[in-house]
């Protein structure tokens, strides 16, 4: 097995140290040299699965020491787990909720908001010193334990394993019904009968389908359902959340929305990828303001990260450890990554995904009734849409990023991706002439190896 | 055998022919799948309801996979299969399709039946919080959309009166179906739980007064031969509720399994048997009162419930499984059938609290597992014969 650490010369520590601070939503601050103090020092004997380049499961920390916004990403990262366990005893209110969807209601209620990844990566943090492999043989475990309690067939277990089974501080169970998942609703059911249950609260926001945003009643009731939400997450904070505090979330997360699409405008346009496509995930997916448990960080982090990318652009440089002409792919599906490394060691490159991006690439009204347009918003993410509608966006982005080959991927047990994952392929092929390949993935599987020769067959076969 | 069976059989041969037929002289056909499609709605309005479902057959189901995943259960898979083929006597008469938004595959099976065989497809959106004031507002509205595009690509239009009538109409064959039903798990019983499953079934297709007819000949006669039969006492019978994921028409080889094993089966709660028939109460002859009669009945398993006390369609199992003396559940789930395969753990939990015996069988339609299941059933019902005794009890819905 080919092993690599991940380790930061100190060459570049300098540079690092010319970057910005990040402050936190509580307003303290952490300056570049304890950042780089601890990703040198104590972070990989703490995490030391972090920072092992495994070529079956990739890494967690970045190996682009010259990106401070990429070293900070992984950072915040790695002291989510530390910062949670603080911030809960502090009397923080914690939400497990899914992805695809923006966080904008529960950032209102004063309620931090974590998907699967970030529930998972809590949970791995309280626990130091593994290696990749004991890292991911405690995921395996963790999940056979939720498909005791749930299903064999659960991708998406909310949570359960460590919720129920492992005691993590989470309040409240709330996340949305939407199409992008199909074990949601019957995993947060399952929560019901959890060991756990009598302290957990459980809640679903419903969201209507088929031409939903077109329906004026789907939207008045998914209006109802995001009151309800906020009047939970109140019942749990004890405050009360204004119709004021929703339009200073909806800025707040509009602003974090708009500076991502800037930073992926400009990264699609270079003709070099500025990046590699693990840190091109990160860079992207930190405009949705929710991926370090901390609105704030996230919004400096990711401010600075624009201007390095633009940067990076102008100067043509080319993302860490990619080849000249990286063939480019897009990738479809719900909570799938490709293993950024093993793609780029075959000369390709991710350059978009579709899950986190529909989101993130939807902007809120900001005038008017904020639960209204939260709604509207909510229920036209183009992921959500009827086949055609979601191909037709795919297709734009696909173009947007100049990608060179499409792949639908989805996990065992998604139902409801997998279902369309053909039909969105057939028309994106019509359309663009690209090749595309459908593949299923296997969340926490021993065998990836299958799933990789498929791939590496795709990125060969693109001219 | 009891002889109406026989002609619903017979009639039931006829029935493409009429479809044909009725198709000729302008009358169009709708085919539905789902749970909450509300059929007075398209009887009232002049269309002829056909609820769609099939399975069993494994070769439809390869078809199926063609246009969705293999990581989807095998019932859409067959019912894609079978509209591509185009064989079937009844697909082959449906103008329209109708689907509901309950079980979210059946959902997509919509929008890939839209999508690859250019279909017109009319989808009713069903909430999940079913049980807030809101959600059946959202719900009648669905019901008034879904009737609005119905009239629309039709032609026809809704009338207060013809909706009245088929209210009428289908209280009295619910009622009837009910009181049908109650015979097969009776001591003395002359009709079969499969044999009023098959009953319930032919529903699906037969013109829906003359399946009213029907049932009440069927009545007649059960309640003439009831009278007239006398109790043969079965130390060894064991008394079995089957619940979980759909057995729809073609699909009988777990039931089959379970009568040569000696099983009896007295009560279900699937969605292909009795339980879309119970509890539906429609207050007012409307498109609201028709939807809020729908949404309250014992919800489908696809609809989550976050308490686990409070739960109707447990409470719902409980009380059938009183009434019909059950002594184990046999919990059919199909693969990659999330609303129920999810529930399994839980279900057994609940029902090992009151020391009821349960069995999941997890399956698909391939005959490969016959044998293993076979083997499981075989040993269920050793256990229970030697673990409870029966208590028969006066059996009435």
């Amino acid at each position: 097995m080919k092993k690599k650490k991940i380790s930061y010369s100190e060459e570049y520590r300098e540079q690092f140290l010319q970057s910005n601070n990040i402050t936190f939503n509580d307003g303290s601050v952490v300056k570049p040299e304890e950042i780089w103090d601890f990703l040198v020092n104590i972070a990989p004997k703490k995490y030391p699965f972090a920072f092992e380049d495994n070529m079956f499961y990739g890494s967690t920390a970045s190996d682009d020491a010259t990106l401070p916004a990429a070293l900070k990403n992984t950072y915040l990262n790695l002291t989510s787990s530390e910062r949670l366990e603080k911030a809960t005893a502090n009397g923080l209110k914690v939400a497990f909720i899914q992805g695809g969807q923006s966080v904008d209601p529960y950032t209102a209620a004063g309620v931090t908001a974590l998907r699967p990844a970030l529930v998972n990566m809590w949970t791995r943090g309280k626990k130091s010193g593994k290696s990749v492999s004991e890292e991911e043989l405690g995921r395996k475990t963790d999940k056979e334990r939720a498909y005791k309690g749930i299903s064999f067939e659960a991708c998406n277990t909310a949570g359960y394993e460590h919720i129920q089974e492992d005691n993590l501080n989470i309040h409240i169970v709330a996340p949305y019904s939407a199409l992008r998942c199909s074990d949601i609703s019957y995993s947060l059911e399952a929560h019901r009968h959890g060991k756990r249950k009598d302290e957990v609260k459980l809640f679903l926001a419903d969201y209507p389908m088929y031409h939903q945003s077109e329906k004026k009643w789907a939207i008045e009731y998914f209006v109802k359902n995001l009151q309800r939400l906020v009047k939970t997450l109140d019942e749990i904070t004890g405050k009360e959340t204004s119709e004021e505090d929703l339009k200073a979330a909806i800025k707040l997360h509009n602003q974090g929305r708009r500076i991502g699409m800037e930073l992926a405008d400009l990264w699609w346009s270079a003709e070099t990828p500025p990046t590699n496509g693990m840190d091109r995930s990160a860079l992207f997916t930190m405009g949705l303001l929710e991926m370090h448990a901390d609105t704030q960080a996230s919004l400096d982090v990711l401010t600075e990260a624009r201007d390095s990318i633009a940067e990076r652009v102008k100067n043509g440089i080319k993302g860490y450890g990619l080849v000249d002409n990286p063939k480019r792919l897009f990738v479809c599906g719900s909570c799938i990554h490709l293993d950024d490394y093993r793609v780029e060691e075959n000369g390709a490159v991710v350059v978009g995904t579709d899950n986190s991006w529909s989101h993130g690439s939807t902007l809120v009204a900001e005038e008017g009734d904020p639960y209204y347009n939260l709604a509207k918003a909510t229920l036209e993410y183009p992921y959500e849409q009827s086949i055609e509608k979601r191909a037709a966006w795919t297709i734009e982005q696909v173009k947007k990023s100049k990608a060179q080959g499409l792949l639908f991927l989805y996990n065992w047990g998604c139902n409801t991706q997998s279902a369309v994952a053909r039909a969105i392929c057939d028309i994106v092929k019509r359309e663009t002439g690209l090749p595309t390949l459908v593949s299923e993935n296997e969340l926490v599987g021993l065998q990836p190896e299958q799933q990789q020769n498929r791939i590496d067959a795709f990125i060969e076969m693109i001219r | 055998m009891i002889e109406t069976l026989q002609i619903i059989r017979n009639r039931l041969s006829q029935r493409p022919d009429e479809l044909k037929k009725a198709r000729e002289s302008g009358v169009k056909v709708l085919g539905w799948s789902g749970y909450n499609i509300p059929e007075e709605i398209i009887y009232a309005l002049g269309i002829i309801p056909i609820r769609i479902a099939i399975g069993g057959d494994e070769k439809l189901v390869e078809v199926g996979a063609r246009y969705i995943s293999t990581r989807n259960c095998v019932y859409v898979r067959e019912l894609l299969g079978l509209i591509d083929e185009g064989k079937d006597p009844y697909i082959k008469n449906i103008d329209v399709y109708a689907f509901d938004a309950t079980c979210l595959q059946t959902f997509r099976t919509a929008e890939l039946v839209e999508f690859y065989f250019k279909k017109d497809v009319f989808v009713l959106g069903v909430p999940r919080n079913f049980y807030w004031d809101e959600a059946k507002e959202y719900f009648i509205n669905e019901a008034k959309d879904f009737t609005a595009k119905l009239e629309e690509k039709t032609g026809l239009t809704l009338d207060a009166g013809k909706l009245e009538d088929a209210i009428r109409l289908y209280n009295k064959t619910r009622e009837t179906l009910i009181r049908i039903y109650a015979y097969q798990a009776s001591r003395n019983n002359v009709i079969t739980w499969d044999e009023v499953y098959e009953i319930i079934q032919a529903g699906y297709f037969l013109d829906r007064k003359e399946y009213l007819s029907l049932l009440e000949q069927t009545l007649d006669e059960l309640i003439t031969l009831q009278e007239n039969s006398a109790v043969t006492e079965d130390e060894n019978e064991v008394r079995l509720f089957i619940s979980g994921s759909i057995i729809p028409p073609g699909d009988r080889k777990l039931i089959n399994i379970i009568k040569k094993l000696g099983g009896r089966i007295v009560g279900d709660d699937l969605w292909s048997g009795i339980i879309p028939y119970l509890d539906l109460n429609i207050e007012e002859p409307t498109i609201a009162g028709v939807a809020l009669g729908y949404l309250n009945r014992t919800p489908h398993g696809a609809l989550p419930y976050l308490d686990l006390q409070s739960d109707r369609r447990l409470k719902k199992m409980f009380e059938l499984i009183d009434e019909f003396n059950a002594q184990g559940v046999i919990y059919h789930t199909l693969r990659y059938c999330d609303p129920y395969t999810f529930k399994a753990k839980e279900t057994k939990d609940v029902l090992a609290k009151r020391k009821i015996p349960f069995l999941e069988i997890h399956t698909e339609y391939a005959g490969s597992d016959i044998e293993a299941i076979r083997t499981r059933i075989e040993a269920f019902l050793e256990m229970i014969q030697n673990t409870t005794t029966l208590q028969y009890e006066k059996v009435s819905l």
